[in-house]
């Protein structure tokens, strides 16, 4: 809790120190009065000093009323109403297919690393790794939608079509649409996952207990299966963290994407100085990073029973 | 010189004959009325039918039209409400002249023209079946002018003094003054609100209510759905008055990425962009299916000069600004720089040299205006007669301790103006002025260092209604978005002239002068006009676009029946 309110806090500082507010984002327009833009900053209450503005916000947030989003007209909690399913859904497919085709990866490559093929697959995971998120959805954007046309560009259905399609054609339109944005997340997120992956592994093989299962004369296969279940608990931790995206969504992939997520509403809501929406995806996503570490942490403990004593 | 305002003409007292555009629309009803009545759903044949989708960078905030503000809330409600009345093509602001009837089948002036009787069409009726009534009318007025509502159309507003209603179907428009945008004023800046569906509410309550985002309006076509960052759709309102729009359906989608939403067209996903990057125009013409629409909106670059020394104006105590202060610094300024070649470098075929502090469209006689000529000798030699010479030999000139060096602003998400930028920069150097740019986010740190009048100069950019009357808040001496603190009596005076005589050729004889004024003055040098293109799907054609509001003819837009898709054989669809 402590850590979602300062999270929440540093958010609305940093936020409303930083120049311009809501208002300001109207404000270049001829006509547009200075009366009339000092009205809206009344009825918003964003002429009134900071600490006002503080203790009136976190008063609202205690009573659980995260407010209206300026940026669209409507309440906060709408909004994150509609766009948290469409990230849950992105977010939790790339993830759980990060992790599990990572870790596999990264498994195979530690158990033969410096072999032909590990630096194949090093240098292709370095390479994702490296890439932009934007630029690869860019990429794949060109390939699939606009070269090849196998793949819808952007959005989550198709607009014009979706109404009149039968329930199983509105499933395969929504898969459709899922991809693109689906893979790029999931190409990148399997690079880090792999990496890490690889590296515990090829730590892990070293230990003394995998000498000793040798030495013992179990089999390789038997040696690695011990082995991978020690090296994965560096990639549960590194998955807690990477839990707050499941609400925070993947900004860039939205973006480019036309994906009605939380990323993209916050990335223009950041324009906008949409402070209430702003600090509302802060609060999400700080509850989602402690609740993420809590996780990490007991399924840590599940599965190396050496934590369980302490 | 001071200049007399002489006794103004009456304006025209119109009554509306059935004009060929009318009959038309009569037919169109007409046609319209019996698709209704034969039950028939999409035509996909002739001229009705197809869909329009529409790839858009910003999702709407808000179809609540008095809370309505930019393009992409504008081309939605423009579609689903009505005016009283339209203006017409030639953007004519003064009287009636060029008005089309809309909600308001006739009007007629009171003798002293101080009150405008509009007689609504009895046939009108909302969306929800409901009778459009003067009531309405009264109820918008007050929307529209509520200190709950905050309307940016307010300030447009102030000289409607109040709206009562005559009989059921008359309401009459109640002026403080006579102008010659009187009409206007009436017209144009309000979209007429349903009251049976919004009076019961406190006007607390009007911006929350859910009207904002399921409207019910009077207009060719009616609200269908908007699904939260998805899609926005409106559909044909078969059984409308004026006849049902050509088109079945159009659908807003929305993509923030530039790239993204111009693959969207070229993959066939969309019809329709308002705007494309010109680095990309290439790309578009050599596509087999879509073309380029030439659209040229109202508005113009300058480069904006602080005529007050930074901030004076909070300290208290305005002082001219150390550089710009001087006429001639200005002037010479101006005169370093080509302009035609800039816009020519920046923006290719794609942009005009701005004129004045207005787009040519709405310049009355651009031909009797006398630009500051590009000549850099004659701009050294004014800087040298002005007593900024470079003593020190760093390129740089100085005058009394002061070097002839200004930051620029330069709103960071304006490609066009961040090119010009460099080039100014570029080009001053040339006669020992040093420029320092700075780029800024426009909205949230541009506009606070604008208001508090804490810059040397920026790149701006006005986009103005018809009628000028906004050029009062951004050139005049006390107008609020006047940042360069420009004040001339004889300016205020001759646009003042200008906007409220009724005699036309007075009229355009004062903006010209208006016009010259400003261009001597130099508060700005007067940059460009941009020129931009639509992009849209081949099978569909289009109205001519107006330089105001591109949408504002979208129900007169179609598809060719002999190029339709799957897209547009599905009709209104469930949503009537």
């Amino acid at each position: 809790m402590l850590v979602v309110v300062v999270a929440a806090s540093a958010a609305f500082g940093l936020l409303h120190l930083a120049p311009g507010d809501p208002v300001s984002g109207i404000a270049d327009m001829s006509n547009v009065s200075a009366e009339l833009r000092a009205q809206w900053r009344a009825q918003g209450g964003y002429d009134q000093p900071i600490a006002v503005q503080y203790a009136r916000w976190m008063a609202d947030v205690a009573r659980g009323r995260l407010g209206r989003s300026t940026s669209q007209q409507r309440p906060v909690i709408d909004v994150i109403g509609d766009r948290l399913p469409n990230t849950l859904l992105l977010m939790s497919l790339a993830l759980a297919a990060s992790v599990l085709l990572g870790t596999a990866l990264g498994a195979w490559q530690g158990a033969r690393a410096g072999s032909r093929r590990d630096r194949a697959l090093t240098f292709a995971s370095l390479l994702l790794y490296s890439i932009p998120e934007f630029w690869l959805a860019l990429a794949l954007l060109y390939v699939f939608a606009f070269r090849a046309h196998v793949l819808p560009a952007t959005g989550m259905i198709d607009a014009a079509m979706y109404d009149s399609m039968t329930p199983w054609q509105q499933m395969v339109d929504r898969a459709r649409h899922l991809v693109l944005p689906w893979l790029s997340l999931t190409l990148i997120g399997t690079a880090i996952f792999a990496r890490y992956q690889r590296s515990t592994m090829r730590d892990v093989l070293r230990e003394s207990f995998v000498r000793t299962a040798r030495a013992k004369g179990l089999s390789e296969s038997a040696v690695r299966r011990q082995a991978r279940r020690a090296a994965i608990l560096p990639v549960v931790t590194l998955s807690g963290l990477f839990f707050p995206a499941l609400l925070t969504g993947a900004v860039f992939v939205e973006r480019v994407y036309g994906w009605p997520g939380m990323g993209s509403a916050l990335l223009k809501a950041v324009g906008d100085r949409d402070y209430a929406l702003v600090s509302a995806c802060v609060i999400v996503g700080s509850a989602m990073t402690a609740l993420g570490s809590l996780l990490a942490d007991v399924v840590r403990v599940i599965l190396d029973p050496r934590l369980r004593g302490s | 010189m001071p200049i007399v305002l002489r006794p103004s003409r009456q304006p025209r007292i119109a009554t509306p004959v059935v004009s060929r555009r009318r009959a038309r629309s009569l037919l169109a009803a007409a046609a319209g009325l019996l698709t209704a009545c034969s039950g028939g759903d999409p035509v996909v044949t002739g001229e009705t039918g197809g869909t329009m989708v529409i790839v858009q960078a910003a999702e709407p905030q808000t179809l609540f039209p008095p809370r309505a503000n930019g393009t992409q809330e504008m081309a939605v409600v423009a579609s689903v409400f009505d005016r009283l009345a339209e203006i017409g093509p030639e953007l004519g602001t003064v009287g009636d002249v060029g008005f089309v009837p809309r909600l308001a089948s006739s009007w007629h002036w009171a003798p002293d023209s101080l009150s405008i009787d509009f007689s609504l069409d009895p046939r009108a009726r909302w969306h929800d079946g409901a009778p459009v009534r003067a009531e309405d009318v009264k109820y918008t007025f007050h929307a529209y002018t509520s200190d709950a509502v905050l309307s940016e159309a307010r300030s447009l507003l102030g000289n409607i003094d109040s709206v009562s209603v005559r009989d059921s179907l008359t309401a009459v428009v109640w002026f403080k003054r006579r102008t010659p945008q009187q009409f206007m004023d009436a017209t144009y800046s309000m979209f007429i609100l349903p009251s049976h569906l919004l009076a019961s509410l406190p006007d607390s309550a009007l911006l929350n209510a859910p009207f904002g985002r399921q409207p019910v309006g009077t207009g060719r076509f009616r609200f269908a759905k908007w699904d939260a960052g998805t899609r926005l759709e409106i559909v044909a309102d078969t059984a409308n008055l004026r006849g049902r729009a050509k088109l079945d359906r159009v659908i807003w989608t929305f993509v923030s990425d530039m790239g993204a939403a111009t693959v969207k067209l070229l993959a066939g996903e969309a019809d329709f962009l308002e705007k494309i990057k010109p680095e990309n125009i290439p790309q578009v013409a050599s596509s087999p299916s879509l073309r380029l629409e030439d659209n040229r909106p109202l508005g113009y670059g300058f480069l904006g000069f602080n005529l007050q020394a930074r901030r004076s104006v909070a300290n208290g105590a305005p002082l001219p600004h150390p550089v710009f202060g001087d006429l001639r610094v200005r002037r010479a300024l101006a005169m370093a720089l080509d302009r035609s070649r800039m816009i020519r470098s920046a923006l290719d075929s794609l942009g005009m040299v701005g004129l004045a502090p207005a787009p040519r469209v709405l310049i009355p006689d651009t031909s009797a205006l006398r630009a500051i000529p590009y000549d850099m000798a004659a701009a050294r030699g004014m800087l040298d007669s002005a007593g900024w010479m470079d003593t020190n030999g760093d390129g740089v000139r100085e005058h009394e301790g002061q070097a002839l060096a200004f930051e620029l602003l330069v709103p960071s998400s304006s490609p066009t103006r961040m090119k010009l930028s460099e080039l100014i920069q570029a080009a001053l150097k040339e006669v020992g002025a040093k420029v320092t740019l700075q780029p800024l986010d426009g909205p949230t740190a541009l506009g606070p260092r604008l208001e508090a009048r804490d810059f040397d100069a920026w790149m701006g950019g006005w986009a103005p209604n018809p009628g000028l009357q906004g050029m009062r808040q951004t050139w005049a001496s006390r107008g609020d978005g006047n940042y360069q603190s420009y004040v001339s009596p004889a300016f205020d005076a001759l646009m003042d002239s200008a906007l409220t005589t009724f005699d036309a050729s007075r009229s355009r004889g004062y903006w010209t002068r208006a016009f010259q004024q400003a261009i001597d003055d130099v508060p700005s040098v007067w940059l460009y006009e941009e020129r931009t293109f639509v992009v849209l799907h081949r099978r569909i054609r289009i109205a001519p676009l107006r330089a105001d509001a591109w949408y504002a003819n979208l129900a007169d837009w179609s598809v060719d029946p002999a190029q339709r898709i799957d897209r547009d054989r599905i009709g209104v669809g469930t949503a009537r």
